[in-house]
């Protein structure tokens, strides 16, 4: 009976209620989506740069990370890759060739990231290969043909079917010299990798760099979902062979996308903080209000012998069934939206004619949300958890009525 | 007879600072059970202060005050509330039901209170609405009904937990005399076939004249404690 009391007090004041609960509701809601938002964003970026790079999870020579250089290989990498790519949770896995050189043209020359890759493979997956804004991009039987990067090609004023130079060091240190045609120019609306990148065959960067037949400097696993790393990272590293190869996360691969990423997520956090203090504020006013135009009901109910652990379990249930009201509303509203947006997606190219870019990072205009369960109870926790905290005050408030003061 | 109030040289003075009010300045009195007894007396003669004291809702600044005879001096306010709940009713001159609970379930608060198992309180209250002439309007809710019939669901509640003692603050103040008349006559009713003992206060004349027993208070002062009849004429 109490907490029929409590219910039926909360809609007394009908307006004030529906105010409080929409308003918990829009203010969750709201966090909730920017949150899935935010996180639609990131991993969708992180999707992107994975792919287009060396995947979600890198396989390398342990010493590259701290100097990258050709000679640090991994081979004999066949059994290796069909195993991890016969797993269900893997998209695929694809061989890179990382170099650095310094590409001329009769306009000048600029450093450049020569990257060996299977052209099959980063078609299917990569992003940059479906960036090509001039010409195609490679293909296996290509030999001396490259792709460069749009700033690059400007830099060099170089065109599709013009020649360039590529000049490197080999595995053994000796100076090369590669004489090579653009086949494609793409712009992926990274200033980095449009400015330094160039990608030929795997092949062509292992004769250039007078490598093993099979080897690779890297070989990257793209997963199906990047929620799944840290358990395939984990299995990856219970079946590597004994040769000197180490299995990393992209986060130590791209560690300033992972920071930024960090950075960025904070700053979201102090956003949602400040939506939720507004939504705990109305919430304790209510609650608050409520207590105070009741002075004389509670003054009654003392006199006629009610504990005052009784009231205060009242207004305890009060803020209970507010809370949840207004949780389930912003539960269901955050939830709507970002399931909304999580199956259509947005499309922002007409507010952004220059694409949108992360961090030097291109991504797609159409933002799809991603709201993950944790974040959903997490956040709905803080709503109601705080909302049982504050109603502490008014449940102090209640205990202290004077009855004799408010009878009179 | 059983005495339920006893009340020795019993003083309260409010106020802390300067200006102290002397609300009730000796007041010695007795109640047994079964009595019907109205206070009378002028505004701000201290009517108001003596039933809450007896009810335990304030307490004296000196004196005994003793209820089934317990020294109330000597009660936490834990224990003063347990006694309000199980051994006295209250009835307030207006207003005090919880307007978001309907006539049978505020009648029933107390019994709930009491943990008196809700099928079983459901059978009092019935019965006791039926009794105060509310048969019928058990699911209504306190603003659909007339301020008459509001206070017969404050007596229904005070009673059904069968108190030792009812107090009553000007029950009648806020309704026309015909109405009034008809509360008198209900309490009158339940005091004779029941024995509710009741004391309520007043200054209506007409209710004063219901009264089996009459206290004047003046001052703070109990000035008459006795028969009705007689004081009325003197008035
Ligand atoms: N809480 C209080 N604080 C200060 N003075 C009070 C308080 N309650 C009552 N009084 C004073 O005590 C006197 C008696 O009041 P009360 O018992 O309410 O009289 P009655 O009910 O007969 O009108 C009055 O002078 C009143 O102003
Ligand atoms: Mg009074």
């Amino acid at each position: 009976m109490v907490c029929r009391l409590a219910w039926r007090s909360i809609w007394r004041n009908r307006r004030r209620t529906l105010i409080t609960v929409v308003s918990i509701g829009f203010g969750l809601g709201l966090a909730l989506f920017f949150i899935s938002w935010g996180e639609g964003i990131y991993s969708q970026m992180i999707d992107q740069v994975c792919r287009m790079q060396a995947g979600h999870i890198t396989l390398e020579n342990p010493e590259y990370r701290e100097a990258p250089a050709v000679d640090l290989i991994i081979d004999d990498l066949a059994g290796l890759r069909s195993e991890i790519e016969g797993w269900p949770e893997v998209d695929s896995t694809k061989l890179l060739v990382l170099g650095q050189g310094i590409a001329k043209s009769a306009a000048g020359n600029v450093a450049a990231a020569i990257t060996g890759v299977e052209p099959s493979v980063e078609s299917r997956t990569s992003p940059l290969a479906r960036n090509i804004v001039e010409g195609t991009y490679l293909d296996e039987r290509d030999r001396n043909l490259v792709v460069v990067g749009s700033e690059l090609a400007r830099r060099l004023n170089l065109k599709v079917g013009k020649k360039l130079v590529i000049t490197t060091n080999d595995v053994s240190g000796m100076l090369v010299d590669e004489l090579c045609r653009v086949k494609g120019i793409f712009k992926t609306g990274s200033d980095e990798l449009d400015a330094y990148v160039i990608q030929a065959t795997i092949g062509f960067a292992r004769r250039v760099f007078r490598m093993p037949k099979s080897a690779a400097t890297q070989m990257a696993v793209i997963l199906k979902n990047a929620d799944e790393q840290e358990e395939i990272l984990a299995r990856i590293g219970g079946i590597l062979p004994g040769s000197p190869i180490v299995a990393l996360p992209w986060q130590k691969v791209l560690p300033e996308v992972a920071s930024y990423i960090k950075v960025d997520k904070g700053s979201n956090w102090v956003f949602q903080g400040i939506l939720i203090f507004l939504i705990l504020f109305t919430i304790f006013n209510t609650l608050l209000m409520s207590v105070l135009e009741r002075q004389r009901e509670f003054a009654v109910l003392l006199a006629i012998g009610t504990n005052p652990a009784t009231l205060r379990f009242q207004i305890f249930m009060e803020s209970v069934y507010l809370g949840l009201i207004g949780v389930f509303l912003g539960v269901a509203l955050g939830a709507a939206a970002s399931y909304t947006v999580n199956i259509w997606g947005i499309d922002l190219s007409t507010f952004l004619k220059e694409g949108v870019t992360v961090s030097g990072f291109a991504l797609s205009t159409r933002i799809y949300t991603k709201l993950t369960p944790k974040i959903l109870v997490a956040l709905s926790a803080i709503v109601f958890g705080a909302t049982l905290i504050l109603s502490l005050i008014p449940m102090r408030r209640v205990s202290r009525v004077s009855i004799v003061d408010e009878l009179r | 007879m059983e005495t339920i109030v006893r009340l020795e040289n019993m003083t309260k003075d409010y106020g802390l600072n300067r200006v102290v009010t002397r609300a009730l300045r000796g007041v010695d009195l007795t109640l047994e059970s079964g009595e019907f007894t109205a206070m009378a007396g002028p505004s701000g003669s201290g009517k108001s202060t003596l039933l809450n004291i007896i009810g335990g809702l304030d307490r004296p600044t000196s004196g005994r005050v003793e209820v089934e005879g317990r020294d109330l001096g000597l009660l936490s306010s834990t224990e003063l509330s347990r006694m309000r709940r199980d051994r006295i009713g209250f009835i307030f001159q207006s207003y005090s039901l919880i307007p978001v609970l309907t006539v049978l379930e505020n009648a029933e608060y107390v019994l709930m209170l009491k943990g008196v198992p809700a099928a079983r309180r459901a059978e009092i209250v019935r019965a006791l609405l039926k009794e105060v002439g509310l048969e019928g309007m058990e699911s209504r809710f306190p603003r659909e009904l007339s301020g008459g019939q509001q206070q017969r669901v404050a007596i229904a509640r005070a009673i059904a937990p069968e108190p030792a003692l009812v107090l009553a603050d000007e029950p009648t103040a806020n309704v026309d005399s015909k109405t009034a008349d008809s509360l008198l006559e209900l309490m009158r009713q339940l005091n004779e076939e029941k024995g509710v003992t009741f004391l309520f206060s007043t200054h209506d004349p007409e209710v004063m004249r219901r009264a089996r027993r009459l206290l004047l208070l003046k001052d703070g002062r109990i000035s008459h404690n006795g028969g009705v009849g007689h004081t009325l004429d003197a008035d």
